[in-house]
């Protein structure tokens, strides 16, 4: 009993630790812009004294009054799409001269927060307000006040909206590009090494071929190398390969007309190959434990009937491998869509084409100070392979264990 | 009569010759031929454009959507391709080994049988030899080079001589490559090991674990803008109310337990020294996961019969753990050691994205990205110097890839028998 209990609670705080993150980062995302960068997510869900700015009136109102009455929050609010303020309003900063009481006639500049109720200076006017936002401005004779911004600290209640979201999809370009960049990226550099790597997993697994148990272990040793090891020279031979692509291009079409020649070092195509590469040892490896696991009597009877490696590949092999397939799949999507060193230095770096995780780290230092934004963006990002993932995970885990425990 | 291994040679010969003539050139065809696809999208964008005024500019429009065409028949094109390969070179087999043994039927399957294999991994083989193994010789060749080519060992000279560019760096990255290796592969397994067992006892575990698991579907950037919530500070001026009197709290929930101030708003993870205890921190949230679905697995194979005499025998919870279950498993948890280890030598993002580099932060990958872009000062030295710090990295992974292929030879050692 004791040691039940004692379970429940040891494991509901490694839970909350894993949790409150997610938490963090969509609690953020769906804050405004003020509320996010002035106190922590926590205080999201309970009222929090957060400072303001509102103008009395508009512009260029020119009626002559005594008393001006308004009420802060409808100030506040207007031309407001998301976040509408409401709650109750703690103090006014007030900023002006009064009379210095050391010094008979003469004045000096104080900075106080009023609270509610209490009468402030304001132009010459006596200003004063209520907790509820209404406010009244009154002056010694009918005069047409210029507007005044005031500071108000409001004790605000929740507030949640998904204007970041809408921010950024819309009128921050760089992140629906970066999606389809990211996308662009992701699916040919998934499906090109398993259709490589199935063929050569059944050719390590059931063809004979000299060489063919040391060329398995190489290819598998291959696992453990360092991406970075590989860098220099693969852009080497991408530049390479990119001026060969230009001078025959020149020498092929007009588009020295159009000054369209050049192709570009960093191109996808480029980081499809290279994340071809960098894959195939892991899913060599994931699909021949597979594949060689297979009930060698189909084999048999196939090549009774008389099909060839060819044809038992096509028809008999790769139907009944999907799940190996499926797990590989899931691998490499995952590493390539998270994928930041391949991208930075292989990838094109424009602004336009570069991958979901470049841009998050450019924002990183550039969000800085729209948390909000910095946050939504994470999610969105994240939405993809998390979806992926979580329908997936019975191949993801299947995957895991094919790697690391015996026989499983 | 011909021998049996020139015919092999030279089919094989035509076959390659075939191909290397054939593919690209298709492909380069099938390229600028389906090039009007592009602007067929662009202009589909601009029709939705107009139809549904999007209020993005026009041109940002045009632009994405040919991008999505050109993703889209680059898809078809490169899966064409390399199912053109695979027929082509089969067919080829196929066609040249009856043309040379008509009047052999047995040497005919034996041709074709020969060559077979190394059409299914060629493309493998190829492949890894570009874009992993030369380029990893030719890594080794550049470390050993001055820029002008001749030899030398000059580019390790951060390893002996203090006035070297990066002897300072490279032995804060030891230190916390060092820290980083004990650290978040021990924690990891630990709070695997844990989580494991606690959650096969209450009847939650299984949302507890899908929680736990899911950071291994994010990037590592992404989990640093996650945590940045956390460790992060607050006092940013805000700007619509004044500066110093303004409501203003501490934004990272860790600093506020902590009890910081909102004026001190350095983010925990920029701190000397002990900043590297919070990146690390990230690591291990995002690792734990893989530790734990895999300690999870092997904890159900322990065979239950061990357990059930333990108890017969009046093993208390702990005893059943570290005596019976936990030897049964010391297997797995090696492997997943070994994984880890690989995992942390190589992590680059982390560090990367939230320390901008900081000496005092460096590892060895970021250190290699450090020496690329930021010590602009050795000039084109940088390359040699970076490929140097390349090695440094692979000599860390050895051991591993040896165990790897150990464990392989073993394992296949056991299939045969």
């Amino acid at each position: 009993m004791y040691s039940r209990s004692f379970a429940h609670i040891i494991l509901a705080i490694i839970l909350v630790i894993w949790v409150v993150p997610f938490i963090a980062l969509i609690t953020t995302s769906f804050r405004s812009e003020v509320a996010s960068k002035t106190s922590g997510f926590w205080t999201a869900f309970t009222p929090t004294e957060l400072g303001h700015r509102f103008s009395t009136h508009d512009k260029g109102q020119q009626t002559k009054v005594i008393e001006m009455r308004g009420n802060i929050f409808e100030r506040i609010n207007k031309n407001k799409e998301w976040f509408t303020l409401s709650g109750e309003i703690k103090s006014i900063m007030f900023k002006g001269r009064v009379p210095d009481p050391d010094k008979p006639g003469k004045s000096k500049l104080i900075r106080k927060l009023v609270p509610a109720g209490e009468v402030m200076d304001v132009r010459g006017g006596d200003f004063s307000f209520q907790a509820n936002g209404d406010f009244v401005w009154s002056f010694p004779e009918a005069i047409a006040p210029k507007p005044k911004n005031l500071d108000v600290f409001i004790n605000q209640d929740p507030a949640f909206g998904a204007e970041a979201y809408f921010e950024v999809l819309l009128d921050n370009k760089d992140v629906p590009n970066a999606l389809i960049s990211s996308f662009i990226v992701v699916v040919p550099a998934t499906i090109i090494p398993i259709t490589v790597a199935a063929f050569a997993a059944y050719a390590f697994s059931w063809m004979q071929f000299p060489g063919r148990d040391w060329l398995f272990i190489l290819v598998v040793s291959l696992m453990v190398v360092p991406t970075q090891l590989a860098f220099l020279p693969i852009l080497q031979g991408l530049n390479g390969l990119a001026s060969w692509a230009t001078a025959l291009k020149q020498w092929t079409t007009d588009c020295e007309l159009t000054n369209t020649c050049q192709f570009p070092t960093k191109s996808f195509a480029g980081l499809w190959l290279t994340h071809t590469g960098f894959g195939l040892p892991l899913a060599i490896f994931l699909l021949r434990n597979y594949i060689v696991a297979l009930p060698r009597e189909i084999l048999e009877s196939a090549k009774i009937d008389g099909a060839n490696h060819m044809q038992i590949f096509v028809r008999v092999v790769l139907p009944l491998s999907v799940p190996a397939l499926a797990s590989f799949s899931i691998f490499q999507f995952l590493w390539i869509w998270n994928d930041l060193l391949v991208a930075m230095f292989i990838g094109p770096s424009a602004n336009d084409d570069v991958v979901f995780p470049i841009l998050l780290e450019r924002q990183l230092g550039t969000f800085g100070d729209q948390l909000h934004l910095l946050n939504a963006s994470a999610v969105i990002s994240m939405v993809v392979p998390v979806i992926v993932f979580l329908a997936m995970q019975k191949y993801f885990i299947r995957g895991l264990l094919a790697g690391s425990v015996k026989g499983g | 009569m011909r021998s049996i291994q020139s015919i092999i040679f030279s089919n094989s010969l035509a076959i390659v010759l075939t191909i290397v003539c054939v593919l690209p050139i298709t492909a380069v065809f099938i390229f600028s031929l389906t090039a009007p696809v592009d602007d067929a999208f662009a202009n589909f964008g601009l029709w939705l454009h107009e139809k549904y005024n999007w209020s993005v500019a026009t041109f940002v429009t045009e632009l994405r959507f040919a991008k999505v065409g050109f993703a889209l028949r680059s898809v078809i094109i490169a899966l064409f391709i390399s199912f053109l390969y695979y027929w082509i070179g089969n067919w080829l087999n196929f066609g040249l080994a009856s043309f040379r043994s008509s009047n052999l039927i047995g040497k005919r399957s034996l041709i074709v049988e020969a060559i077979q294999p190394w059409i299914f991994v060629g493309p493998a083989l190829i492949l890894l030899l570009l874009f992993l193994l030369i380029p990893a010789l030719t890594t080794l060749k550049i470390s050993f080079t001055e820029p002008g080519g001749t030899a030398s060992v000059s580019n390790y000279s951060f390893l002996w001589d203090p006035n070297a560019l990066g002897y300072i760096q490279f032995r804060l990255a030891m230190r916390n490559s060092l820290m980083w290796l004990i650290l978040v592969p021990s924690l990891c397994i630990i709070f695997g090991l844990l989580i494991a067992v606690l959650a096969d006892s209450v009847r939650w575990g299984v949302v507890a674990k899908t929680f736990i698991f899911v950071p291994l579907a994010i990037s590592f950037v992404g989990a640093a803008v996650i945590w940045r919530n956390i460790f992060a500070g607050g006092g940013i001026e805000p700007q619509e109310a004044i500066n110093g009197v303004t409501p203003s709290y501490q934004i990272g929930l860790l600093k506020a337990l902590l009890g910081h101030t909102p004026e001190y708003n350095e983010p925990l993870y920029n701190l000397k020294f002990w900043g590297n205890f919070y990146l690390m921190w990230i690591m291990v949230w995002i690792k734990t996961g893989f530790a734990m679905v895999i300690f999870s697995a092997a904890l159900r194979g322990v065979p239950q019969e061990t357990v059930e005499a333990a108890i017969i025998d009046g093993a208390n919870p702990r005893q059943l753990f570290f005596r019976v279950k936990l030897p049964q498993i010391f297997s797995t948890v090696v492997v997943v050691w070994t994984y880890l280890v690989t995992d942390v030598l190589k992590v680059f993002d982390i560090p990367y994205a939230l320390s901008a580099n900081d000496d005092d932060k460096l590892l060895l990958a970021t250190m290699m990205e450090a020496a690329m872009n930021t010590w602009s000062i050795g000039g084109s030295k940088v390359d040699n110097l970076f490929a140097a710090i390349a090695i440094m990295l692979m000599l860390t992974v050895i051991p591993h890839m040896i165990f790897l292929g150990w464990r392989i030879r073993r394992e296949q050692k056991q299939l045969e028998y």
